[in-house]
């Protein structure tokens, strides 16, 4: 049984992760991601990767974060109007049903990867970091399919990488712990550009579906 | 297998041929840089650009002679205690040269285009240039990787340039199928790194020559290859997992298109068959069902191209039937005699190349006539036939090698596939490869019919710059030649580690 402070260290992210995934207010979703990247820049500093920590906190938390909150016309220091069309709100209600439907190929995928993983030890230490990484991973992809919203799917698919991410590390921490950094290293910047272009995307296509409003005889583009 | 890879070699690598490779890998970039600061779009800017994109191709022609008279060359680039591997040997030169000489006939094909088809609105244009590069480099990386983080990194590095440049037209369409297709690709990367981590986690090493010596079957090795692989299919556009591909094009620039289909999706597939063919050499039964997938793919693609009623949705769904064709190695290339093996590999790589240079040629004459005749639907070429002969003409001879018709480099590509597939007695493939045929046959000619209508009046329709029909037509002849010359390639392919 792994000590108490890490079974609650592996515990916070997934249920930071529950409440981002599942909460319709877009700027509180986005608010709790922020948190949830320093539960996980947390975890990497008690499994002894502060090089990970830092990194975690810079582009997971920091500059993701602040890629999001542009999404949504929150800036720093004022509400950009123009904004306006962005909805703060996911309009589309989470339906319980269709949740369930959805949880089923999840399962599937997680039943596999825990086959898998059977035959391979996890030591004390790293035992709650696999835990929760397969419940990321899950969760992940159950809202990856679920929401239409393109910012919810950002988060989940962030959430998704970060279990991967966790899950790699609890895998190689003892073994090749080297190789283990260079693809979370390039993960994490893999996500945070994807997560950057699909924030930028978001603004523009409002922008441009505004002006497509705007001027509706304007609107057919020579294609 | 790893030998025909060029994964393992007795001789160590000359000194030059690193510095080769790592300036085969740099110089795209650093000219895509050099693009930004010198906008070449016309005059003086073009012809010193032209100058020393070919300059640039220098290194790889002295990585070649290195190559061609050591052998296959490998090496390990230590960072702080990061060892990547890398290796050249005749396939990686091959493809290097495919993406060099692609990359350099969209480049000099986008000045043109842009200024005559896009008049050059926003910051788009000058950001066309380093995305350029970068693609370029992330292939190159690609090609040259022998370890699976040196391929994770240029395999993202490649994916995010590419939607980069999907969406650099910058109205509503395109970015809407960027979005798509940026989910896509992030998705697929996630199952590469899970599939990845699953390797590392249970043999604790990712270069693909070691891993080929310790790993054995077992459930660790299925979930992992079933998550790499779907991460590959699903971003190299294959059968059930191809949605994506047409609308991605439709609002695509046409050099960006071009490479696209020529050079993106082909790294995708080469890293899949490379994987298998290291890892599970001997899993035949799930080789025979991605070749399934494959005959799937072509009649599905073939049957979508036929009905397709825009210009580029024939030749993007074109592109996921001709991919049908590789898809169909892995049954011929896992699990199978060395005999088989050899016939198939060359077909493989034959038809890999000849898929490119026709695909990046159709895909240009296809830009060249919808900027013609202003319409993006196959029913408006009506008397293209009198007006734009050499468009045309590139599309035709595109065309022969997309269908496989002799002297073509498709024909024999699909005839060396026939010939596996007939002495491995795996005769589906037969029939596939003769429904694929007629198919294509069939959205070819489907695309000449409507050009050769003659009682129409065209109005108005804007001459196309000689330059942008030229560059179509060389690629479109080279389809053609490799066909006759293909014993040159076929040579390259046979150089292995040790012996030259």
């Amino acid at each position: 049984m792994p000590p108490l402070d890490d079974v609650l260290l592996a515990t916070l992210p997934v249920l930071l992760a529950a409440f981002v995934l599942i909460d319709r207010h877009l700027v509180r979703a986005c608010s709790l991601f922020v948190l949830f990247a320093l539960a996980v820049a947390l975890t990497w500093w008690k499994l002894g990767l502060i090089w990970l920590a830092l990194l975690e906190t810079l582009l997971g938390a920091a500059l993701t974060g602040a890629f999001l909150f542009h999404a949504l016309g929150v800036g720093l220091i004022r509400r950009t109007r123009a904004a306006g069309v962005i909805h703060g709100m996911d309009p589309v209600p989470l339906i319980w049903r269709r949740g369930l439907v959805h949880l089923l190929p999840v399962l599937a995928l997680l039943g596999m990867l825990s086959a898998a993983l059977a035959s391979l030890p996890a030591s004390e230490s790293s035992l709650a970091a696999r835990w929760s990484g397969l419940v990321l991973i899950g969760q992940g992809l159950w809202a990856f399919a679920l929401h239409t919203h393109l910012l919810r799917r950002l988060l989940a698919f962030n959430i998704t990488g970060t279990g991967i991410f966790l899950l790699l590390m609890s895998l190689v921490a003892d073994t090749a712990p080297a190789l283990g950094q260079g693809l979370v290293i390039t993960g994490l910047a893999v996500a945070w550009l994807g997560t950057a272009l699909g924030a930028l995307l978001i603004r523009r296509l409002a922008a441009l579906e505004q002006r497509h409003e705007a001027t509706p005889a304007n609107g057919g583009q020579a294609s | 297998m790893i030998e025909r890879l060029g994964l393992v070699t007795t001789q160590l690598p000359t000194t030059s041929s690193g510095v080769m490779a790592l300036l085969v890998v740099l110089l795209p970039l650093l000219l895509g840089v050099l693009g930004v600061a010198g906008r070449p779009t016309r005059g003086w800017p073009v012809v010193l650009v032209s100058l020393l994109a070919l300059l640039a191709l220098l290194p790889l022609l002295v990585l070649m002679q290195l190559v061609v008279t050591h052998g296959t060359q490998v090496w390990v680039l230590d960072l702080g205690g990061l060892a990547l591997h890398w290796r050249a040997n005749g396939l990686t030169l091959l493809l290097l040269l495919l993406t060099q000489l692609l990359v350099l006939a969209s480049a000099a094909y986008a000045p043109t285009y842009l200024r005559a088809a896009v008049q050059a609105q926003g910051s788009g244009p000058a950001w066309l240039w380093p995305l350029m590069g970068l693609l370029a480099s992330s292939l190159s990386v690609i090609w040259l990787a022998a370890d699976l983080l040196a391929l994770y990194i240029g395999l993202e590095l490649m994916g995010l340039t590419a939607v980069g440049l999907m969406l650099l037209p910058g109205r509503i369409e395109a970015l809407t199928a960027g979005v798509r297709y940026l989910l896509l690709a992030l998705i697929g990367s996630l199952a590469f790194l899970l599939g990845v981590a699953l390797l590392l986690g249970n043999w604790g090493r990712l270069d693909l020559a070691g891993l080929a010596e310790v790993v054995e079957p077992g459930p660790v090795l299925w979930v992992a290859m079933a998550l790499l692989s779907a991460g590959l299919l699903l971003k190299a556009a294959a059968f059930p997992l191809h949605a994506w591909l047409a609308p991605v094009h439709g609002s695509a620039w046409t050099p960006v298109s071009a490479l696209h289909a020529a050079l993106v999706i082909k790294a995708s597939f080469f890293i899949a068959l490379q994987l298998w063919l290291v890892l599970a050499p001997q899993a035949a039964a799930a080789a025979w069902v991605v070749g399934g997938m494959g005959a799937a793919a072509v009649v599905w693609g073939g049957l979508l191209a036929w009905r397709a009623d825009k210009l580029k949705d024939v030749v993007a769904w074109s592109t996921v039937s001709q991919l049908g064709y590789l898809l169909i190695g892995f049954p011929l290339l896992i699990g199978t005699v060395p005999a088989v093996v050899s016939i198939a590999w060359n077909g493989v790589w034959l038809q890999l190349l000849a898929h490119s240079l026709a695909k990046a040629a159709m895909f240009l004459a296809v830009g060249n006539l919808m900027l013609a005749t202003g319409e993006s639907r196959v029913s408006g070429l009506a008397g293209a036939s009198r007006r734009f002969p050499l468009a045309l003409l590139s599309f035709g001879i595109a065309a022969i090698s997309l269908v496989g018709l002799p002297p073509s480099a498709g024909f024999t590509a699909k005839w060396l596939l026939l010939h596996a597939a007939l002495a491995a007695g795996q005769w589906p493939w037969l029939v596939v490869l003769a429904a694929g045929t007629l198919l294509s046959a069939a959205y070819v000619f489907r695309v000449f019919r409507y050009s050769f209508v003659e009682d129409v009046e065209l109005e108005d329709y804007q001459t196309v710059p000689l330059r942008m029909d030229l560059i179509a037509l060389v690629l479109a002849l080279a389809s053609l030649l490799l066909g006759l010359t293909a014993t040159w390639p076929l040579a390259l392919l046979q150089i292995v580690g040790g012996a030259p």
